[in-house]
């Protein structure tokens, strides 16, 4: 079916207006289920069902039988919580003794005798609470196979020889086969099925990522960002330093606000004719700008996609990361800024003395800098600003931050009706994907138990010393998000924090997440693989002239590493511990 | 229509190819076609698809590369044209463009540093050489020969 062009702006806004409402109504519909929660005059039988790490299970079948006899009473599924309720007929008055069965892949099947004073209260016809069941893991072939099949998702993406998407589809689909078609040979290959899959589908994290990317492809057209690094150009006045500092500004304001990758993008082509101008090499400027993109994103919910994972999963809230993290990114830039002066101060000397800009590359470099859609940026500036009132102010009626997203998107499109096929192309459908292969592939290792194995290993590790537990969350995110995609790792750390956080004293200030963001942000400056942004820039630079090598890339950034995250780890220490 | 092709990619690297490139018209008379090769190939490491913003973007860079070598061969009183392909076949680009002028000297650079770092290997470069002047009749020096 073709959709007249007439019809397509109004298809999209509907879409997206659609989506919006779902989202919102999925909410109420929680709040609703939660009140519904026990109703009813039937005998309600409730119970928790934890692992060894004292983290709930879900999707637990559990059924009630007569004991001794195969006779069903009811069943149930527990829930994300580890909650389940069995719901008793009038028949269940009758019964001299109860049996509760829990079985779920990757443990092992379990049965409870309901002790007699719980089954004469259940009789009574209260609802009463079973003693918690606790379910020992069990390590099966489809633990290892998902764990191979994670780590070679990893492998791909790191290589780079396949597009990030495909090798998280890659991931995704080795998992739905080994599900699927391992059972017909042994039942211990068996992972998940579809629909349990798709619960590890963060739909939060989709729907914001896709709201702002919309807002996001509006604001770049405006040519806002060229027109910043011309401002820099002309404030510096040939001074290298000063431009290398105000363009690290802009960078990281910018990252703050949208993705890296974008910001960099825009960025790079005109610093490097900024650069070219004044004769400056251009990696003097282009590495303390992707520097400070890294640094200075993780200030806010939405400023990188592991602040959206972690936000969403953890539940910290847009103004919780300005100010949890932003004084602690604030110190880190400084030091930053410091750093890349020693490292290029020589490179960045005054270039007035290297010869007059011509007056060709200046008029160029001026149409440049021009905002280029001045009324749209005037309104994307109007709904940016109400957005962030809304990403501020709606905790506090339980707005979700991807719907805010959503309706400043739809706002956008409203008021300012761009042309819609250049939207449906600045929506990313590929990262969007990824994400959704992503959850998917993580959702199996959690499946089988190999996040819950981490989980305990590493609080062997750091028992109950919290300190020390941020310390080696902030440190060990950093250095392996230098050689492992940082989006990705911080998918599968995101549990085994939830899981430290439960055991460790204090760690409810949810120190440990804020330790992991500081980790996989800032230590993607450690390599230049450790994070897209950097590949973007190396990319561009290279078309230009100026190879960024991986060598390079890790004589000076693992430095910058080094002195960014010691000094948002004071930060986490001073505010946390 | 006859001149000199001097494909190039900006950065230090090109300085050497583009003075030989205006020392050849400073002697010949002949007017400088400078070659600049948009590839967007770099992109497939990257999750991002807009390739409509990224390639106006790039094409900005590779025009004001492209600008500055003729700005550096008007200062020597050399008559420069530009051009900007789109591709990422760089060979193919710079034959294109000796065909369509009937080049009579084409500059290169000379491959350095790590051989992955380069648009062609010494190999490539050889054969390239050969076919251009084979073909087009087409002189090919590098830069930093004498």
């Amino acid at each position: 079916m073709r959709v007249s062009a007439r019809w397509r702006p109004r298809l999209l806004l509907g879409l997206v207006a659609l989506a919006t409402l779902l989202l919102v109504r999925s909410g109420a519909g929680w709040a609703q289920g939660e009140e519904q929660g026990g109703a009813g005059n039937r005998h309600l039988l409730i119970g928790h069902v934890y692992d060894g790490k004292g983290q709930p299970v879900a999707g637990v079948d559990v059924t009630a039988r007569t004991a001794g006899e195969s006779e069903l009473l009811a069943e149930a599924e527990t829930q994300d919580d580890g909650r389940f309720a069995l719901s008793f007929g009038p028949d269940v008055a009758s019964l001299a003794a109860l049996q509760i069965q829990l079985q779920r892949p990757h443990f092992q099947d379990t049965s409870v005798r309901l002790p007699s004073e719980t089954l004469a209260a259940l009789q009574s016809g209260d609802a009463t609470v079973m003693a918690d069941v606790e379910l020992v893991p069990r390590i099966t072939p489809a633990f290892w196979l998902a764990a191979a099949i994670f780590v070679l998702m990893l492998i791909l993406i790191a290589v780079g020889s396949i597009h990030n998407t495909l090798a998280a589809l890659v991931g995704a689909a080795l998992i739905f086969a080994v599900s699927y078609l391992g059972p017909l040979v042994t039942e211990d290959l068996f992972i998940f099925d579809f629909a349990r899959a798709l619960r590890y589908v963060d739909w939060n994290v989709i729907f914001l990522i896709m709201g702002m990317m919309i807002v996001i492809a509006v604001v770049e057209r405006t040519g806002i960002f060229q027109w910043a690094a011309f401002m820099a150009y002309k404030l510096s006045r040939g001074k290298g330093w000063l431009l290398m500092i105000i363009l690290m500004i802009i960078a990281g304001v910018a990252s703050a606000f949208l993705d890296n990758v974008t910001t960099m993008l825009l960025m790079t082509p005109i610093t490097i004719q900024i650069a070219l101008s004044l004769n400056l090499n251009p990696l003097a400027l282009l590495m303390p700008e992707v520097m400070a993109s890294n640094v200075v994103g993780i200030s806010t919910l939405i400023g990188t996609p592991t602040n959206i994972l972690i936000g969403s999963f953890a539940g910290i809230s847009f103004s919780d990361f300005v100010v949890n993290l932003t004084p602690g990114v604030v110190i880190a830039m400084v030091g930053l800024v410091l750093y890349n002066q020693v490292v290029y101060g020589e490179e960045l000397q005054s270039s007035a003395a290297k010869g007059a800009l011509s007056p060709m590359l200046l008029e160029r470099l001026e149409k440049r800098g021009e905002i280029k859609q001045p009324g749209h940026l005037r309104k994307a500036g109007v709904v940016g600003a109400a957005m962030l009132v809304l990403f501020v102010l709606g905790e506090n009626f339980h707005l979700v931050p991807a719907v805010t997203a959503l309706m400043g998107a739809t706002a956008l499109l409203m008021w300012i009706r761009p042309d819609i096929e250049e939207m449906i192309e600045a929506v990313d459908w590929t990262t969007l994907v990824f994400f959704i292969a992503l959850f998917i592939a993580v959702g199996a290792v959690r499946e089988v138990g190999l996040i819950s194995l981490l989980a305990t290993g590493i609080g062997r590790l750091v028992g109950e010393n919290l300190l020390l537990a941020t310390m080696v969350v902030a440190w060990l995110s950093a250095i392996l998000s230098t050689i492992v995609a940082n989006i990705p790792f911080t998918a599968a750390m995101l549990p085994v924090i939830a899981s430290l956080t439960a055991t460790i004293p204090g760690a409810e200030s949810k120190v440990l997440f804020y330790a992991l963001s500081v980790g996989a942000a800032m230590g993607g400056n450690g390599s230049l693989i450790g994070a897209s942004a950097n590949m973007v820039t190396a990319g561009i630079a290279e078309r230009a002239g100026s190879p960024i090598t991986y060598g390079y890339f890790l004589k000076r950034g693992f430095p910058a590493l080094i002195v960014t995250v010691a000094l948002a780890s004071i930060w986490l220490y001073i505010r946390f511990l | 229509m006859s001149g000199i092709v001097c494909p190039i990619r900006g950065g230090a690297a090109s300085r050497s190819t583009i003075d030989k490139a205006i020392a050849i018209a400073q002697e010949t008379g002949l007017p400088v076609y400078f070659l600049y090769v948009l590839d967007l190939g770099f992109l497939m490491h990257t999750m991002h698809v807009q390739t409509g913003t990224i390639s106006r973007e790039l094409r900005e860079l590779g025009e004001f590369i492209l600008l500055t070598a003729q700005d550096r061969a008007a200062r020597e009183g050399v008559q420069a044209e530009t051009v900007l392909r789109e591709g990422e076949i760089v060979r193919e680009a710079i034959a294109a463009l000796c065909r369509e002028i009937d080049a009579d000297y084409v500059i290169m650079g000379r491959p350095v540093e790590a051989r992955d770092r380069n648009v062609f290997t010494p190999e490539m470069l050889e054969r390239l050489t050969r076919d251009l002047e084979a073909e087009m009749n087409a002189t090919v020096v590098f830069a930093g020969e004498a």
